[in-house]
C-alpha cells in the first residue's frame, strides 16, 4: 500500500512539472494582452429606470451586443440582468442595498440629480480617479478614454458634475434628455384652422421648425386656448402638473429660468432671497395659468398620462421630454406629428430667453463591486462610448450627448425628435437643477408646496417660495451643506 | 440527566421492537418532553416567543436607540446623540400634527363608515341562506379587500380620470356634470378615502357575520316568539353576543386604517390634502433617509396606537366581565 | 299570500346580488380590461361590450421573471403563513390550557406587532438583516412575514382552542394519550375552521405585502406586488394592459381560496364562540 502511495505521488509530481512547463510555454505565446478574465463567465446586474425606453436600451443593448463584443476581444463570457424601478422608487431601491455595502447591482443608471446623494456617503465609484489613476485596489489601469467630449457644457453639468459648479465627475451619460414640443400638425395645422385663428389673433399658427422657434410663450398660450375645446374633447397642451416625483418642478422651472429666476445660487448654496422672488412668483403664477389649456385631469398628469393624452389625441401639442419620443411618434399618428423647440419668453426688458429642464440620466458604478466585476464594468462604459455603439443607441431611440455622434451629418434625421433635441441641449437652453444630496427631501417639499399651490390649497405664489426656500435652506443647513443659516424671518414662513 | 433517565428505556424498546428507527426515537423522547406539566407550556409558547423577540423585540429597542441620534444614512458620519431632541422636535412639527389630525379624521370617518355600512349589509346578507348563489355572491362582495393596494389605487386612479375614466363618462352622461375629485383639494381627501371605504367594508361585513353567527340560536327563537322589535332583539340579544367579534374586528381596522399608505400614495393627489402621517413618516424614513427622527415620531405613534388599543381592550374586558358576572348570578 | 312572500324573497335576493356586483363592479372593470387593448382601456365612452383579445396574457407570461415573481409569491406566502400558523396554535394551546402568567400581556403585546408603522421598522429590521446577511434570502422574507401572521392567529386560534372542551384533554390523558397525540390528534381537527381562517386573512396580508418586500427583498425575492410597482410603466406610459391582465391572474388565488373556503372564513371570524355551519 505505502509503496503504491510513493508511486502515485511520483506521478503526481511528474504531471505537475509537465503542466507547469506547459503553461510557461503557454502564457508568453498569449501575449501580454490577455484579458485577466479571459475564460471566465460573469454575472453582472443593471439597476435602471422602470419602464423608461431610455434605461431599458441599454441594458438590451449589453445583452445584444457587448456580450459578442466581449467574447471577441477579451474572451470572457458576461450575461446582464436588469432589474427596473419607477422614478419615483429607484433611489429607495438603490440606497437599501449600497447602504449595506451590498454589490446587488453592479451598474446603476441614476437620475442626475441623484449624483450628490449617491456620492456622498461614498457608494460610487469617482470617475475623475477612475479616469486618472484608475483603480489600483482593483487592479485596474487609468481610463482616459472615459474622459468625453460631449456635445454641450449642459450636459457634463447634468450628468456628470457633483458639488454643483465643481469639476468632480461622478457619472457619465447614459441618456441625454430635454423638453420639447410635440405638435398634432393635423389639428394645428388644418388650413381652416389656421386661418380662423389668424382672423382672430393677428398672426399665424407656426407650421415650420423655423416659425416654431420664434413663438413666444405669450403666442403660444393663444394657441393653447384657440385648441381648447371641452365640448369636443380637445385641450391645447399636456404638460406634467403631478406631485409624483420631480413632474411639477420639472416643467414650472422653465418658466422661471426663461423669465430670468433661479433655483438657488449652487455658488453658495442660497435658496432664500434666490428662490423667492417676484420674478419666480410670476412664474408660478404663469405656470398655473396654463392648467387653463390642459386636460382636466392635468394636476395628476406625470410623463406617462401626457404620452397618453398626446396619442389619444385628446391635446393638440405637448410639452415632453425627448426620450419618450418612441411613445409619442405612434405608427398611427407618426405623420401628422411635428417636433420642434418649445416656445421662448419674452422678459421685463424685452429680450427673449428659453431655458428648459433637463432630463436624462447617467451610468454610475457602484463603489462595492468586486474586482472582477468593476473591471467588466469599466469594459462596458468604454464600449458603450464607441462610435458606433453610441450610434447604434440613437438609431434604436436613445439620445447620446457624446460630441462626435451628435455632430455626425446623420444624426439630425435617425429620429424625428433628434433635431429639436440637439436644439435644446445647449447651454443657455437648458440647465439641470441641485444635486445635492438631501435631493430627495427638498424634492418632497417643494412639489408638495407647488402642487398645492396649482391645486388652490394656497394662492400668494410668493409666500409658497417662501416657505419652500426656507425649509429648503434649513435642511441644507441643518446637514452642514451651507455656512447659509435661514434668516429669522423663516420662522414665520408660512404658505398661503 | 433527563437523556440519561431516557436513554436505557428507548435502548430496551429498540430490542424489543426492531423497526424503531432513530427517528421515532427521536420522535419519542420528544413526545415525552412535551409530557412533563412544567416544561410544556414554556416549550410550546417558546416558538413564538422566539418570533416576537427576534423579528419585533430587537428592532423595535434599535429603533427606540435610534430614536435619540441624529443618523442620516445618505451622510456619512452623521451619527450623533441627540438626547429627546428628536421628540421634541416632532412635537413643535407642525406638519406633523397636520397630518395626525388628518389621520384621526381618516380613521374616524373611514373606520365608522367601515362599520356602520358593514353591520347593515351584513344584516341584510344574514338572513339569506336560501339565495341562490349565496356562496358566489358573498365571494364577489368579499373581493376587494383581496385586492393588491397597488392595483385598486392605480385603477381607481383611471376610473376617476376625467379625461379617460369611467366616473366622469357617467356623470357627463348623465347628469351632463364634469366631475373633478383628486385634483380638487377640497373633495380629493374623501375620494381616497371612499377607495378605502370600498376595500375594508366587505371585511366589516364579514365581521358583522361572524357576529350575528355566534348568536345562540336559541335565543333567537325565543325572540321570535316573544315577538320582540328587531330593535330590542339587536339591542338585548345580538349586540351582547355579538359585541366581541364586532369590537375586535373595529380594532384591528383602526389599527390598519392608522398606518394606510400605499393607497393614498398612489393615488397621487397634488398638495398636502392626503398628507396622512404614514406618508409624512415614509418622506422622512425614505425621501429624507432621516432615519433619527423618523424612529422618533415611529416611538410616538407606536405609543399612541398603544393607548388607543389599551382603552378598546379595557371596554371590551369590562363588558366581558359584567357578562361574567350576568352568567353567574 | 304566498306568492306575494316568493316574491318578496325574489326582491331581496335581487337586492342583495345587486349589492355584491357594486362591490365587484370595480374589480371587474379591472377584469374587463386584462382582456382589452391598451386604447381599449382608456376609450371614451368606455367599451362595455368588445372582442376580448387574450394577447395581454400572452405578453404577460411572454415577460422574464414573471413566472419567477409569481413562484416567489406562492412560496414566500404560503411558506410563511404556514410556519405562523402551526407556532401559533401550539402558543394558543399553552396559552389556553394552561393559561401561564402574564398571558394576557402576551397576547397585547403580540397584537401591537400590527401597530408598528411598517415604514418606520423595516429600516432597523433592514439594518438588522444586512448585519446578518439575510437580505434578498427566502429565509428572511419567509421569517417577517411569519413574524407578521402570528399575532392574528393566536387571537383567533385561542378562541378556538377556548371553545373546545377541557374534558377532551382530561379524557385523552386518562386513556394513556400523550401531549403531542392530544394537541395534534383531539384539539387540532375540532379547531381547522379557526386554522383555515387565520391562514387566507393571513395570506391576503403577505400575498400583497409590498413595502418590506421592496426594502428587503432584491433580485432573487421579488414578490408580484413589488413587480407591480416596478413594471407598471412601459415607455413612460403606465402600462394598462400589463397592470389588468397582472391584477387579474394575482387575484385568482385569494378568490378561489374565498370561494371554497368560504365557510370556515367565517366561522373562524368568530373567534372560536361557533363551531358549527353560518
Amino acid at each position: 500500500m505505502n509503496r503504491v502511495s510513493r508511486r502515485s505521488s511520483r506521478l503526481v509530481v511528474i504531471a505537475l512539472l509537465v503542466l507547469t512547463s506547459l503553461v510557461l510555454s503557454v502564457v508568453p505565446a498569449m501575449s501580454q494582452d490577455a484579458h485577466p478574465l479571459a475564460g471566465q463567465s460573469i454575472e453582472m446586474s443593471i439597476l435602471g429606470i422602470g419602464g423608461w425606453l431610455p434605461s431599458s436600451l441599454g441594458a438590451q443593448m449589453a445583452n445584444d451586443l457587448f456580450v459578442g463584443y466581449a467574447q471577441e476581444n477579451y474572451g470572457y463570457n458576461v450575461s446582464f440582468t436588469f432589474t427596473e424601478s419607477p422614478f419615483e422608487s429607484l433611489f429607495q431601491r438603490a440606497a437599501a442595498s449600497l447602504q449595506t455595502g451590498s454589490d446587488e447591482f453592479n451598474i446603476i443608471i441614476s437620475d442626475s440629480q441623484w449624483l450628490g446623494a449617491l456620492a456622498t456617503p461614498g457608494w460610487i465609484v469617482d470617475i475623475d480617479g477612475l479616469i486618472e489613476n484608475g483603480l489600483p485596489d482593483l487592479g485596474i489601469d487609468p481610463q482616459p478614454s472615459l474622459d468625453l467630449e460631449l456635445f454641450s457644457d449642459v450636459a457634463r453639468t447634468t450628468y456628470q458634475v457633483f458639488p454643483d459648479g465643481s469639476d468632480e465627475i461622478w457619472g457619465l451619460p447614459q441618456e441625454g434628455d430635454v423638453q420639447v414640443l410635440f405638435v398634432r400638425t393635423d389639428i394645428v395645422n388644418n388650413p381652416d384652422e389656421m386661418a380662423a385663428f389668424e382672423a382672430a389673433n393677428g398672426f399665424a399658427i407656426p407650421s415650420t421648425f423655423e416659425e416654431w422657434e420664434v413663438l413666444t410663450m405669450d403666442q403660444f398660450e393663444l394657441i393653447a386656448g384657440f385648441f381648447t375645446r371641452p365640448d369636443q374633447d380637445l385641450y391645447g397642451v399636456a404638460m406634467q402638473h403631478s406631485i409624483v416625483y420631480d413632474f411639477y418642478s420639472m416643467q414650472l422651472y422653465p418658466f422661471m429660468w426663461s423669465l430670468g429666476g433661479q433655483a438657488w445660487d449652487p455658488a453658495t448654496r442660497t435658496m432664500v432671497g434666490v428662490l423667492d422672488t417676484p420674478v419666480n412668483a410670476e412664474a408660478m403664477e404663469w405656470n398655473r395659468r396654463m392648467l387653463n389649456y390642459t386636460p382636466p385631469g392635468a394636476l395628476s398628469m406625470g410623463i406617462g398620462e401626457n404620452v397618453d393624452a398626446f396619442t389619444q389625441g385628446k391635446v393638440a401639442t405637448s410639452i415632453q421630454w425627448a426620450a419618450v419620443g418612441l411613445s409619442m411618434v405612434t405608427d398611427e399618428n407618426r405623420d401628422v406629428v411635428a417636433i420642434v423647440p418649445p416656445p421662448q419668453f419674452v422678459r421685463e426688458d424685452g429680450t427673449t430667453s428659453r431655458v428648459y429642464s433637463m432630463g436624462g440620466q447617467p451610468w454610475v458604478l457602484n463603489a462595492f463591486n468586486p474586482a472582477d466585476k468593476m473591471r467588466v464594468a469599466v469594459d462596458f462604459l468604454n464600449w458603450w462610448y464607441l462610435p458606433e455603439t453610441q450610434l447604434e443607441f440613437a438609431i434604436r431611440g436613445g439620445n447620446p450627448t457624446v460630441a462626435a455622434t451628435l455632430n455626425d451629418p446623420t444624426f439630425d434625421d435617425i429620429n424625428p425628435w433628434n433635431r429639436a433635441y440637439k436644439y435644446m441641449l445647449q447651454n443657455d437652453r437648458a440647465q439641470d437643477f441641485w444635486h445635492e444630496p438631501n435631493y430627495a427631501e427638498m424634492l418632497a417639499l417643494q412639489q408638495e408646496a407647488f402642487t398645492a399651490f396649482a391645486a388652490g390649497e394656497y394662492n400668494d405664489a410668493l409666500s409658497v417660495l417662501n416657505f419652500v426656500a426656507c425649509e429648503q435652506q434649513q435642511i441644507l443647513f441643518d446637514n452642514g451643506r451651507t455656512e447659509v443659516a435661514p434668516p429669522d424671518e423663516c420662522e414665520d414662513a408660512e404658505p398661503q | 440527566m433527563a437523556q440519561a433517565d431516557l436513554s436505557s428505556p428507548a435502548r430496551l424498546q429498540q430490542a424489543a421492537v426492531p423497526a424503531m428507527t432513530p427517528l421515532r426515537r427521536f420522535l419519542m423522547r420528544f413526545n415525552r418532553l412535551f409530557d412533563d406539566a412544567r416544561l410544556l407550556p414554556v416549550l410550546l409558547i417558546a416558538p413564538v416567543l422566539i418570533f416576537f423577540i427576534v423579528w419585533n423585540v430587537i428592532p423595535t429597542l434599535w429603533m427606540i436607540g435610534l430614536s435619540f441620534y441624529r443618523y442620516q444614512i445618505s451622510i456619512p458620519d452623521s451619527l450623533a446623540f441627540l438626547g429627546i431632541d428628536n421628540y421634541t422636535d416632532i412635537i413643535r412639527d407642525r406638519a406633523m400634527w397636520q397630518g395626525l389630525s388628518r389621520t384621526f379624521i381618516w380613521v374616524f370617518f373611514g373606520v365608522g363608515i367601515q362599520t356602520l355600512l358593514g353591520m347593515v349589509l351584513g344584516f341584510l346578507f344574514w338572513g339569506s341562506k336560501s339565495m341562490p348563489g349565496r356562496r358566489l355572491a358573498l365571494t364577489l362582495l368579499f373581493t376587494p379587500m383581496i385586492v393588491t393596494p397597488v392595483a385598486a389605487g392605480l385603477f381607481f386612479r383611471l376610473i376617476y380620470e376625467p379625461t379617460f375614466g369611467i366616473l366622469n363618462w357617467f356623470t357627463q352622461s348623465f347628469f351632463g356634470q364634469e366631475v373633478l375629485l383628486l385634483q380638487n383639494p377640497e373633495v380629493a381627501f374623501w375620494a381616497v378615502l371612499f377607495v378605502d371605504i370600498w376595500m375594508w367594508t366587505p371585511f366589516m361585513i364579514l365581521i358583522t357575520l361572524a357576529a350575528l353567527a355566534s348568536v345562540p340560536k336559541a335565543e333567537m327563537e325565543a325572540a321570535e316568539i316573544d315577538r320582540l322589535s328587531w330593535f330590542d332583539r339587536i339591542r338585548y340579544i345580538i349586540l351582547p353576543h355579538g359585541k366581541y367579534i364586532l369590537m375586535l374586528g373595529i380594532l384591528l381596522r383602526t389599527i390598519d386604517s392608522f398606518k394606510t399608505l400605499d393607497l393614498v400614495y398612489l393615488m397621487a393627489v397634488p398638495g398636502s390634502t392626503t398628507k396622512l402621517i404614514a406618508i409624512l413618516l415614509r418622506e422622512s424614513a425614505f425621501e429624507a433617509l432621516n432615519v433619527g427622527w423618523s424612529s422618533a415620531l415611529a416611538i410616538i405613534l407606536l405609543l399612541t396606537a398603544i393607548a388607543f388599543t389599551s382603552i378598546y381592550l379595557y371596554i371590551l374586558n369590562l363588558n366581558s366581565k359584567a357578562k361574567a358576572k350576568e352568567v353567574a348570578t | 299570500m304566498n306568492r306575494a312572500r316568493g316574491w318578496r324573497k325574489t326582491a331581496y335576493h335581487v337586492l342583495l346580488w345587486v349589492i355584491a356586483l357594486i362591490f365587484f363592479a370595480p374589480i371587474l372593470w379591472i377584469i374587463m380590461g386584462a382582456f382589452k387593448t391598451t386604447d381599449g382601456i382608456l376609450a371614451v365612452p368606455p367599451q362595455f361590450v368588445f372582442v376580448p383579445t387574450l394577447d395581454n396574457f400572452v405578453d404577460l407570461f411572454n415577460r422574464p421573471n414573471v413566472l419567477r415573481y409569481l413562484g416567489n409569491s406562492i412560496l414566500m406566502s404560503s411558506a410563511s403563513v404556514g410556519i405562523a400558523i402551526v407556532v401559533a396554535f401550539l402558543a394558543a394551546y399553552a396559552f389556553s390550557r394552561f393559561k401561564p402568567r402574564g398571558t394576557s400581556f402576551l397576547m397585547f403585546m403580540l397584537l401591537s406587532i400590527r401597530m408598528v408603522p411598517a415604514v418606520a421598522v423595516v429600516i432597523p429590521v433592514s439594518l438588522m438583516y444586512s448585519a446578518l446577511q439575510w437580505k434578498d434570502t427566502y429565509f428572511g422574507m419567509i421569517m417577517i412575514y411569519a413574524m407578521f401572521s402570528i399575532p392574528f392567529s393566536v387571537w383567533i386560534l385561542k378562541g378556538f382552542v377556548d371553545g373546545v372542551s377541557q374534558r377532551y384533554d382530561e379524557t385523552a390523558l386518562i386513556n394513556g394519550g400523550s401531549r403531542w397525540h392530544i394537541i395534534f390528534r383531539v384539539i387540532l381537527p375540532q379547531v381547522a375552521p379557526g386554522l383555515v381562517a387565520a391562514f387566507i386573512f393571513n395570506l391576503i396580508f403577505v400575498w400583497n405585502e409590498f413595502l418590506f418586500s421592496l426594502i428587503l427583498g432584491g433580485r432573487d425575492t421579488t414578490s408580484i406586488p413589488v413587480s407591480f410597482s416596478t413594471d407598471l410603466y412601459s415607455d413612460g406610459g403606465v402600462d394598462w394592459t400589463f397592470t389588468a391582465s397582472m391584477a387579474t391572474v394575482y387575484m385568482i388565488p385569494p378568490i378561489l381560496s374565498i370561494l371554497f373556503f368560504q365557510k370556515y372564513l367565517l366561522v373562524g371570524m368568530t373567534f372560536g364562540t361557533v363551531r358549527g355551519e353560518v
